[in-house]
C-alpha cells in the first residue's frame, strides 16, 4: 500500500493531467452562426455602403405610409378609423406609452439614426477609403439622420416656435452610436443639428442620386424645415433651388403614385416631380415575384377597391371641401356614400413608389413663403395656378392675378391640403398655424392639446429621468 | 448411581433449555410500506452476533424457552425491540415493520460527485426517496416533490397533460437568466429548456416529462452553498440530484400499475345567455343606449333598433355551455415493470413503463413509453464499469388551451348565445351556400380569428413527440486503498417534434388545409474525471479529498417546415414525410459549453467535528474573455454535539449544528447574449436592388456571472430517542450582478441589452419536523415542513420598473419589492354615487383617472411561507397517507378577470360581475356596467382594465393526496412467491381551502421565456385549473 504522501502525489499528478487534458480555452469559444460579429462587420467600403443602404431600408419602412398615416390621423383630414385600436388612439389623440404602432414608428426612426451614426463613426475601420467616398457616405448618412430627427421632433414634440427660445423639450438627439441613453434635447438643439446635417448633405452630395439622398433632396427638406421655422426667405430659397434646377417637372397628371407592374425593375418608376421618395417595389426579372414591397402601409390602410372596410377614410371636412367645386378632378380621390368617404387614390395599385418631397409641395410651399414674407405675389399665384391647371384643366379655375395676399395664402393652403392628402404634410401646416397664433382646432380640441403629441414608447422610460409627454385633454 | 442420575437430570435440563424441545421465533421484517427487507439484523438478548433476514425478509431464530429481548435493526431504520416469551417447543411468528430513521446518521446521501454519510454532511440537503416520489401520481415526477422538503417551493402547473411544475429552491435569485434549479441525473446535468417551442398553444414544453418516476431511487435537493458549491456556477438556484435505481444482489422484480380518472379541481362560473344579455343590456342603457343592445357576432351599434331587437330575441333561443363542451373526464393508466439482478461482479437494473395520462380537457393526453438499463460490472477488484441508459418517448396529444383556445375560449370569446352547430343555412355574398344546418357555427373573435372550440378541437391535429435518451458510462478505478478515480461520459439527447394540421373547415380559406412541423434537437455531452481519496490522519481524524474536472457542451438546433393545400398532417402523408425527413435546412445551432475544475476537502475530527471546503472554477462560453471564468468557493462545518462525552440528556437524543458560507453562480442566459452582431451577408434583404447590412444586437463584452453569496446555519435535533426529529435552518443569500435583459430606450438604436444590473436578497428560515406520534400496532407519523422566504429586489441600477417585464403579465422590476411584483393601477373602490371606479395614485389620493404613469406595486406572487404536512397511519396491513400542502401570503393576478369582470365586451363574463353597481347608493364590488371603456378612464379601444381589483390573496391549504393502501406481505412460497403486494386507492386535490375567487390558487401559466418564468409566478390568464384525480393502483414485488 502506498503511503499517504505517495497517494497525495498521485492525486496531484491526476489533477495536473486533468488540467492539461481539458485546459483548452478554445473549448469555450462558440460564435453565433448566420450573423456577423460586430467587430467583423465593417471592413470595406462595400460594408459601409451596405450599412448605408440599410438606412434607406429603414426609411422606406417608415415612409411607406406608416408615418404618413399617423400624421394624417392627427389632422382634420381623416374620419375615425374603421377598427384599428392603435389608429383610433392616434385619431383620438390619446396615445400612451403602450400604443405599439406609434412606439414602433418611434423606434424605427432611431434604428435609422443609429445606423447612420455607425457609418459616420466607422470610416477608420476601412483601410484605403478614398475621401470622395467617405464624404458621400457621411453626407448621405447625415441626411438620413437629419430627416429622421425631423420626423421625430415634429410628431413627439411641440413645434418650433412654440416657445420663444425653443427651449421646450424635443426628442433625444443622437449624433453618436454609444450605448448610454439620451434625455430629450430641446427643440432648438434638435433643429440646429438637423439643419447642420442637411446643409452638410446639400454641400457634399450630387444634385441627383436616384432614389437616394441628393443635394436637391436636402434642399427640399430644408425648404419644409425652414418653413416651419418661419424662416420664409430660407424656405423660399431652398424651394426655388429645387424648382429652378430643371431636374424635376410637375407631373402632367394628378397621380404621383404610379402603379407598378411586373415590368418595373429596380430604380424604375421615379415620378418626374419626386425630389426624394422611396422605392415601393420592383422585379429583379420581368414577370418574376415582387421584391421590396414597401408601399403596403398606404395600400393596406387606404385601398377600398379590394376592401369593404378600409381602415382609413376621409373626414366629412375633406369631403365637404371637394363638394365646393365639382370640377376639381382630385374629387375623384373620394368614393363616398354620403356617410363614409373612402380613398380611391391607391385603388388598383399593388405597389408603387412613394414621393416624399415633391415639386408640387415645393411650389405651394414657395407660394406660401412668398406671401408670408411679403414677397412676389405673382410668382406665388403662378405656383398655385400651375397646380390648379392640372386639377381643373388649364385656366379653368386660375387664381386671379389681382388677388391679395390673404387670398393667395388661402388658395395656397387649400391646394397644399388637397395635393398632400394622405401624405401627412397637413399636420405641419396645422401646427404652424397654431404657432402663428391663428385659431386652430382639430375636432373641437385645441391644436396643442396634450394628446396632440404622440406619446413616447414605454421603453423610453426604462432609463430613469426621461420625461414623457402629457396625455389626454383632446376629447 | 446418584452421580449418574444427577448427570442425566442435568443433561435433560440442558437439553430442554437448549432446544431439545425446539422453540423458534420466525417472521418477516418489512419496511414501512410492507416491502420485505433482506439483510435486516435480528439479535436476541443483546448477543454479539445476530442473524440476517433472507431475500424475502424472512428470519428464523432458535431460542430457549422463556423470555427474550429481541432487537431488529437495519441501517437507516429505527431499531425495534420486542420482548418475547416462548414456551417450550413453541414456534412463534412475529412480523416486524421498521420505520425510516429520520436522523439516519449512518445512511448515505448523494452529494455532488459522490456520497457522504448523513452525519458528516455540512450542507443543506433534502433527501426524498423513491417511495415518496411514486406515492403521489403526478403528470411529471418533479411535481411529486411538492410538500416534501422545506424550502423547496413546487407549484404544479395547469390541468393540461404533460405540463411541468415551477420549482424554486429558497426563492428566486434571477431575473432574466433561468431561475430553475440545476437537474442532474446520475451525474449528468441534463437539458432543461422549457422554451424550445416558446409558449405555443399556451404551453411550455416540459423537459422533465419523459423521466419515469418509477426509475428513480432517490432525489437529493441541494440548497445551500456548501451543498451546491461543488456545482459552482450552476448552483445558485439549487441543485436537484436524481439517482436512478441500480441492481442489487439476488434477483427481484417489481411491477406496478394504476388506473384512474380525473376531472377539473374547479369549474369556471361563466354567465348563461340570459345573464349575459341582461348585463349587456344594462351596460348599453347605462351608456345612454336605447332599445335593444347590439350583440357581437349578430349586430353592430349602428344597426337599426328593429335589427337589434330581432338579434336579441334570436340570441335568447340559444344557451351553450361552452365550458361543458370542452371538458370531460380524463382517463389514465400506467404500467411499470422493473427487474434487478446482482452477483459478485455485476448487478443490473432494467425497467420499462407505459403511462397514458388523459387530462380532463377533451382530446388532450400525454403518453410516455420509457425503458432504462443500469448495469455495473466489476471484472477485477480495482475496476468497475457503470452504465446508465434511458430511452423514452413522450407523445402529447395537444389541444389549444388558455389564450390559444379550447377551455380558454369557453372562458372568454365563446358567448353563450353562439351555438356549437348551425341551425340555419348560411349563404355567401354571391348566393352560394357557405354552410348548412349541422355544420359548425363559426364566429370571429376580436382579432378576427375564426373560432369554435369544438370545431377546432375536432378538426385540428396537433401532436408533440419527444424522444429522449439520457446515457452515462463510467469507469471507476481503485488503484490503491481509498483512492478512487472515476471517468465519466454522458450524452443527453432530446428531439422534440411538433406536428400541426389545420384543416380548411376552421378557416374557410380553401378546400385543403395546411400542415406544419417544428423540430428541435438538443444534444448535450458531458465528460468528467474525478479522483477521490480518503486517509486517516490520526486515530481521531481523517481527511477526504476530491478533485475533478468537467466539460459540458450543448448544441441546440431545429427547423420548421410547412405545406399548404394538403389533406392531413405531415406524418400521415408519405410524400410530405419524405420531404420533412430530408429537411436539411436547419437553423444554425446554438451552442454553449462549460469547462470546470473543482475540488472538495472534508476533514473529520473525532467523528463529531466536520469541516468541508469546496472550490470550483467554471468557465463558460457564454461569457467573453474579460469574465469567462468564475471562482466559487464554499466553507462549512458541522458539530454533532450529542456525541460529546459531556453531553447528557434524557430528552435530547441527537443534536447537531452546522453552518456554511459560499459563493455560487448562474450562467443560464442565451448562448450568444454577449455578442454584438450584424446581419448575415446573405440576409436576402435588398433595398432598390442593393444589399444591406444592419446591426442586430449590442455587444456586452463585460457580461459576467451572476453570483450569490449564501450564509446558512442550522440545528438538527432528535428528541426521545429520535421519536421526534427536527431541523431548523436559516439562510441569507445575496445575489449580485444579476443579469437583466434590459429594455433600452430606442434612441440607443436597440430595444434590449443584456447586462449585469440587479441585486436580489433571499433570506429565510426552514423548519422540518418528523414525529412518530403513535408507535406499536397502530402507528401515526407526522412529517411537517415549513419555509419562510423573504425576497427583495434591492437594486436595479439606474433603470425604472419598466426596464424588465414579465411578458404580458404586468409584472415588473421594482426596487424594494420582490421579483415578480405586479405593477398596476391601484383600485380603491366603486363610487357609491356614480358607480365609477375610484383609483389611488402613487401619493394615495383618490382619483377617477386611470393613468398608466401612476402604476405602482400592488402585490406579488411570492408566498410568505409554504409547506407541506404528511400524516401516515398504519394499522396491521392497512395504511393511510394524507399529504396537505399550503401556501400563505402570495397574491394572484387573475389577468383574465380584467376582461371577464370589467368592461362588457365580446367576452363572456363570470357570475361575480352580478355584484355590480346599479343605482346611486349601491355598495358594490364592481362598477357600473358599460360597453365603453372610457367610462372607467381607459383609452378608447382598450378594454384591458389592469388594476389591483384583480389581485387576490392566493393563500391555500390543499389536500394534495390521500392514499389508502393494503399490503399483503407474502403470497405463495418458493421461487414464484409474491413477496409483497400492495393495493391502493388515492385521490389528488380532493379539496382546497382558499379565499381566491378564481379557478385555482396554485397556478403556473405558460411563459414566454425564462424572464417571464421568473417574474410572473401566480399570474393566471384563462389557465386551466389542476385536475382532481382518482386512482386505483397495485404494486407487486416478487
Amino acid at each position: 500500500m502506498l503511503t499517504n504522501m505517495k497517494s497525495l502525489r498521485l492525486l496531484a499528478g491526476i489533477v495536473g493531467c486533468t488540467v492539461a487534458l481539458t485546459g483548452c480555452d478554445r473549448m469555450l469559444e462558440f460564435e453565433p452562426g448566420d450573423v456577423i460579429l460586430a467587430e467583423d462587420a465593417i471592413n470595406t467600403a462595400d460594408d459601409l455602403q451596405r450599412m448605408l443602404n440599410s438606412n434607406y431600408d429603414v426609411l422606406a419602412n417608415l415612409l411607406n405610409g406608416r408615418q404618413q398615416s399617423i400624421a394624417e390621423l392627427l389632422t382634420d383630414n381623416m374620419a375615425r378609423p374603421y377598427s384599428s385600436l392603435d389608429y383610433t388612439a392616434v385619431w383620438n389623440r390619446e396615445t400612451n406609452f403602450f400604443t405599439p404602432t406609434t412606439g414602433g414608428l418611434y423606434t424605427d426612426f432611431y434604428y435609422a439614426i443609429y445606423r447612420a451614426n455607425v457609418v459616420v463613426e466607422s470610416f477608420d475601420l476601412v483601410e484605403g477609403l478614398d475621401d470622395a467616398t467617405r464624404l458621400r457616405l457621411e453626407a448621405e448618412s447625415r441626411f438620413v439622420r437629419a430627416v429622421c430627427h425631423w420626423y421625430l421632433v415634429k410628431m413627439w414634440a411641440y413645434p418650433y416656435g412654440y416657445t420663444g427660445d425653443n427651449g421646450h423639450l424635443g426628442v433625444p438627439l443622437r449624433t453618436d452610436a454609444v450605448a448610454p441613453p439620451s434625455p430629450r434635447a430641446t427643440v432648438a438643439e434638435v433643429y440646429a443639428q438637423i439643419i447642420e446635417d442637411l446643409e452638410f448633405a446639400k454641400a457634399n452630395l450630387p444634385n441627383e442620386n436616384g432614389p437616394f439622398a441628393s443635394s436637391m433632396a436636402a434642399s427640399g427638406f430644408l425648404a419644409h424645415i425652414h418653413f416651419l421655422r418661419q424662416d420664409w426667405s430660407s424656405s423660399r430659397a431652398e424651394a426655388e433651388r429645387v424648382i429652378n434646377s430643371g431636374l424635376f417637372q410637375l407631373d402632367s397628371d394628378l397621380d404621383r403614385y404610379e402603379a407598378g407592374s411586373d415590368s418595373v425593375l429596380a430604380g424604375d418608376l421615379i415620378n418626374p416631380e419626386t425630389v426624394f421618395g422611396i422605392i415601393g417595389g420592383y422585379f429583379a426579372v420581368e414577370g418574376d415575384s415582387l421584391l421590396n414591397d414597401r408601399s403596403y402601409a398606404f395600400r393596406d390602410n387606404f385601398r377600398q377597391d379590394n376592401n369593404i372596410n378600409p381602415q382609413l377614410t376621409f373626414s366629412d371636412d375633406i369631403y365637404d371641401l371637394f363638394q365646393l367645386n365639382s370640377a376639381d378632378d382630385r374629387g375623384d380621390w373620394i368614393e363616398s356614400n354620403g356617410v363614409t368617404h373612402k380613398v380611391t387614390r391607391f385603388d388598383d395599385k399593388q405597389f408603387f413608389n412613394v414621393p416624399v418631397v415633391h415639386l408640387t409641395g415645393l411650389h405651394l410651399l414657395r407660394a406660401m413663403a412668398l406671401v408670408e414674407s411679403g414677397g412676389d405675389l405673382q410668382t406665388a399665384i403662378g405656383d398655385i395656378n400651375a397646380i390648379r391647371d392640372r386639377a381643373f384643366g388649364a385656366d379653368l379655375n386660375d387664381l386671379d392675378p389681382a388677388s391679395n395676399a390673404a387670398a393667395v395664402l388661402a388658395a395656397a393652403r387649400e391646394e397644399y391640403r388637397k395635393e398632400t392628402l394622405c401624405e401627412g404634410w397637413e399636420l405641419d401646416q396645422m401646427k404652424l398655424r397654431g404657432v402663428m397664433g391663428e385659431p386652430e382646432t382639430v375636432r373641437d380640441a385645441p391644436w396643442d392639446c396634450p394628446g396632440s403629441l404622440l406619446q413616447f414608447p414605454n421603453s423610453s422610460t426604462t432609463a430613469a429621468g426621461f420625461i414623457l409627454n402629457d396625455e389626454g385633454g383632446c376629447l | 448411581m446418584n452421580r449418574i442420575l444427577t448427570c442425566l437430570l442435568a443433561l435433560a435440563g440442558i437439553l430442554a433449555s437448549s432446544g431439545m424441545y425446539s422453540q423458534t421465533l420466525t417472521g418477516i421484517v418489512s419496511d414501512e410500506n410492507g416491502m420485505p427487507m433482506p439483510g435486516a439484523t435480528i439479535v436476541a438478548n443483546g448477543g454479539a452476533r445476530g442473524i440476517s433476514t433472507d431475500m424475502d425478509g424472512r428470519y428464523s431464530l432458535d431460542l430457549g424457552a422463556g423470555q427474550h429481548t429481541v432487537d431488529y435493526s437495519f441501517v437507516g431504520y429505527v431499531k425495534v425491540t420486542r420482548e418475547v416469551t416462548l414456551a417450550a417447543g413453541q414456534t412463534k411468528t412475529l412480523n416486524i415493520r421498521l420505520e425510516t430513521d429520520a436522523v439516519l446518521m449512518d445512511d448515505v446521501v448523494v452529494i455532488g460527485y459522490g456520497v457522504q454519510r448523513k452525519k458528516e454532511v455540512t450542507g443543506s440537503i433534502a433527501q426524498i426517496d423513491s417511495k415518496q416520489i411514486t406515492a403521489v401520481r403526478t403528470p411529471s415526477f418533479e411535481a411529486a416533490l411538492q410538500g416534501q422538503a422545506a424550502g423547496v417551493q413546487v407549484s404544479q402547473s395547469s390541468g393540461v397533460a404533460g405540463a411541468g411544475s415551477l420549482i424554486r429552491v429558497r426563492g428566486v435569485a434571477s431575473v432574466s437568466a433561468a431561475g430553475d434549479p440545476l437537474y442532474v441525473v446520475d451525474g449528468i446535468p441534463i437539458t432543461q429548456n422549457y422554451f424550445l417551442r416558446g409558449n405555443s398553444g399556451a404551453m411550455n414544453n416540459n423537459p422533465l416529462a419523459t423521466i419515469n418516476p418509477n426509475d428513480i431511487e432517490s432525489v437529493e435537493i441541494l440548497k445551500d452553498a456548501a451543498a451546491t458549491g461543488i456545482y459552482g456556477s450552476r448552483g445558485a438556484n439549487g441543485v436537484i440530484l436524481i439517482t436512478t435505481k441500480r441492481g442489487k444482489s439476488g434477483t427481484s422484480y417489481e411491477f406496478s400499475s394504476s388506473a384512474g380518472f380525473s376531472n377539473p379541481a374547479s369549474l369556471p362560473n361563466m354567465l348563461n345567455t340570459e345573464q349575459y344579455l341582461t348585463l349587456r343590456q344594462e351596460a348599453w342603457e347605462n351608456d345612454g343606449g336605447t332599445g335593444y343592445v347590439w350583440l357581437p357576432g349578430f349586430t353592430s351599434a349602428g344597426d337599426s333598433p328593429e335589427s337589434r331587437k330581432a338579434a336579441f330575441e334570436q340570441a335568447m333561443l340559444t344557451n351553450t355551455d361552452w365550458v361543458n363542451e370542452t371538458i370531460g373526464t380524463g382517463v389514465k393508466h400506467n404500467y411499470s415493470f422493473g427487474a434487478r439482478k446482482g452477483g459478485d461482479k455485476y448487478n443490473v437494473y432494467a425497467g420499462v413503463s407505459y403511462d397514458d395520462n388523459g387530462s380532463y380537457l377533451i382530446g388532450n393526453s400525454y403518453e410516455r413509453v420509457s425503458g432504462r438499463l443500469n448495469a455495473d460490472f466489476e471484472p477485477v477488484e480495482w475496476a468497475k464499469i457503470m452504465v446508465s441508459s434511458s430511452l423514452s418517448q413522450g407523445i402529447n396529444n395537444r389541444i389549444d388551451a388558455a389564450w390559444s383556445g379550447g377551455l380558454g375560449d369557453a372562458m372568454s370569446n365563446a358567448l353563450p348565445y353562439y351555438p356549437v352547430y348551425r341551425t340555419d343555412t348560411l349563404f355567401n355574398a354571391d348566393g352560394t351556400i357557405q354552410s348548412l344546418p349541422g355544420d359548425y357555427y363559426l364566429y370571429q373573435d376580436e382579432w378576427g380569428g375564426t373560432k369554435n372550440a369544438v370545431a377546432v378541437r375536432e378538426s385540428k391535429t396537433w401532436i408533440t413527440t419527444e424522444n429522449r435518451s439520457i446515457n452515462n458510462a463510467s469507469l471507476v478505478l481503485n488503484p490503491m486503498d481509498n483512492l478512487f478515480i472515476k471517468g465519466s461520459g454522458g450524452f443527453d439527447y432530446m428531439h422534440v417534434r411538433e406536428d400541426i394540421y389545420n384543416p380548411p373547415s376552421i378557416f374557410l380559406t380553401s378546400d385543403l388545409g395546411n400542415a406544419n412541423r417544428y423540430a428541435n434537437y438538443v444534444l448535450n455531452w458531458n465528460y468528467s474525471l474525478t479522483a477521490d481519496y480518503k486517509m486517516d490522519l490520526t486515530e481521531f481524524s481523517s481527511l477526504g479529498l476530491l478533485v475533478g474536472s468537467e466539460f459540458q457542451r450543448t448544441d441546440s438546433y431545429g427547423y420548421g417546415i410547412g405545406f399548404g393545400d394538403v389533406t392531413g398532417p405531415i406524418f400521415e402523408n408519405d410524400s410530405l414525410l419524405e420531404v420533412a425527413n430530408g429537411q436539411t435546412t436547419v437553423n444554425n445551432p446554438s451552442q454553449h459549453s462549460f469547462l470546470s475544475y473543482f475540488g472538495r476537502a472534508n476533514y473529520t475530527l473525532k467523528d463529531r467535528y466536520f469541516f468541508q471546503a469546496t472550490a470550483r472554477v467554471d468557465g463558460s462560453s457564454r461569457f467573453g474573455r474579460n469574465y469567462r471564468y468564475g471562482f466559487f468557493p464554499s466553507l462549512s462545518a458541522g458539530w454533532v454535539i450529542s456525541d460529546e462525552p459531556w453531553f447528557e440528556s434524557g430528552t435530547l437524543s441527537f443534536l447537531k449544528a452546522r453552518t456554511s458560507w459560499g459563493k455560487t453562480g448562474n450562467a443560464a442566459l442565451p448562448d450568444y447574449a454577449r455578442f454584438g452582431t450584424y446581419s448575415a451577408p446573405d440576409n436576402g434583404i435588398l433595398y432598390n436592388g442593393q444589399p444591406i447590412l444592419f446591426p442586430l444586437q449590442p455587444a456586452n463584452p463585460n457580461l459576467r456571472w451572476e453570483t450569490s453569496r449564501t450564509v446558512d446555519a442550522s440545528i438538527e435535533i432528535g428528541l426521545w430517542n429520535d421519536r421526534v426529529t427536527t431541523e431548523l435552518a436559516y439562510y441569507n443569500k445575496s445575489s449580485q450582478d444579476v443579469i437583466m435583459n434590459v429594455s433600452t430606450p430606442p434612441s440607443t438604436g436597440f430595444t434590449n441589452r443584456w447586462d449585469n444590473v440587479a441585486t436580489i436578497l433571499n433570506r429565510g428560515v426552514e423548519l422540518s419536523i418528523k414525529s412518530r406520534n403513535m408507535v406499536g400496532e397502530f402507528q401515526w407519523t407526522t412529517e411537517l415542513n415549513f419555509a419562510r422566504n423573504y425576497n427583495e429586489l434591492q437594486s436595479i441600477g439606474d433603470y425604472t420598473p419598466d426596464a424588465v417585464s414579465g411578458g404580458t403579465n404586468d409584472s415588473r422590476v421594482i426596487t424594494g419589492s420582490p421579483v415578480g411584483s405586479f405593477y398596476l393601477m391601484m383600485f380603491s373602490h366603486v363610487d357609491a354615487e356614480t358607480g365609477l371606479p375610484v383609483y389611488l395614485d402613487r401619493a394615495g389620493n383618490e382619483t377617477f383617472d386611470y393613468d398608466n404613469s401612476e402604476r405602482q406595486y400592488v402585490g406579488d406572487g411570492l408566498p410568505d411561507f409554504v409547506g407541506g404536512m404528511t400524516n401516515t397511519f398504519r394499522w396491521k396491513n392497512w395504511d393511510l397517507r394524507a399529504l396537505a400542502t399550503f401556501s400563505y401570503g402570495a397574491k394572484i393576478f387573475d389577468s383574465s378577470s380584467k376582461r371577464q369582470l370589467g368592461v362588457v365586451t365580446s367576452w363572456n363574463m363570470r357570475t361575480e360581475i352580478l355584484d355590480r353597481w346599479r343605482q346611486p347608493g349601491d355598495e358594490a364590488t364592481f362598477p357600473r356596467l358599460t360597453l365603453d371603456e372610457t367610462t372607467y378612464g381607459l383609452p378608447s379601444g382598450f378594454p384591458w382594465w389592469n388594476t389591483s381589483l384583480f389581485v387576490f390573496d392566493a393563500s391555500y391549504l390543499r389536500l394534495r393526496n390521500l392514499t389508502l393502501g393494503y399490503t399483503i406481505p407474502q403470497i405463495g412460497e418458493g421461487k414464484h412467491a409474491i413477496r409483497n403486494m400492495r393495493v391502493n386507492a388515492s385521490v389528488t386535490n380532493l379539496f382546497t381551502i382558499t379565499s381566491f375567487p378564481g379557478l385555482d390558487p396554485e397556478v403556473v401559466r405558460d411563459f414566454e421565456n425564462a424572464q417571464d418564468r421568473n417574474m410572473s409566478p401566480n399570474v393566471t390568464y384563462l389557465t386551466p385549473p389542476q385536475e382532481r384525480a382518482f386512482t386505483l393502483g397495485i404494486n407487486l414485488s416478487f
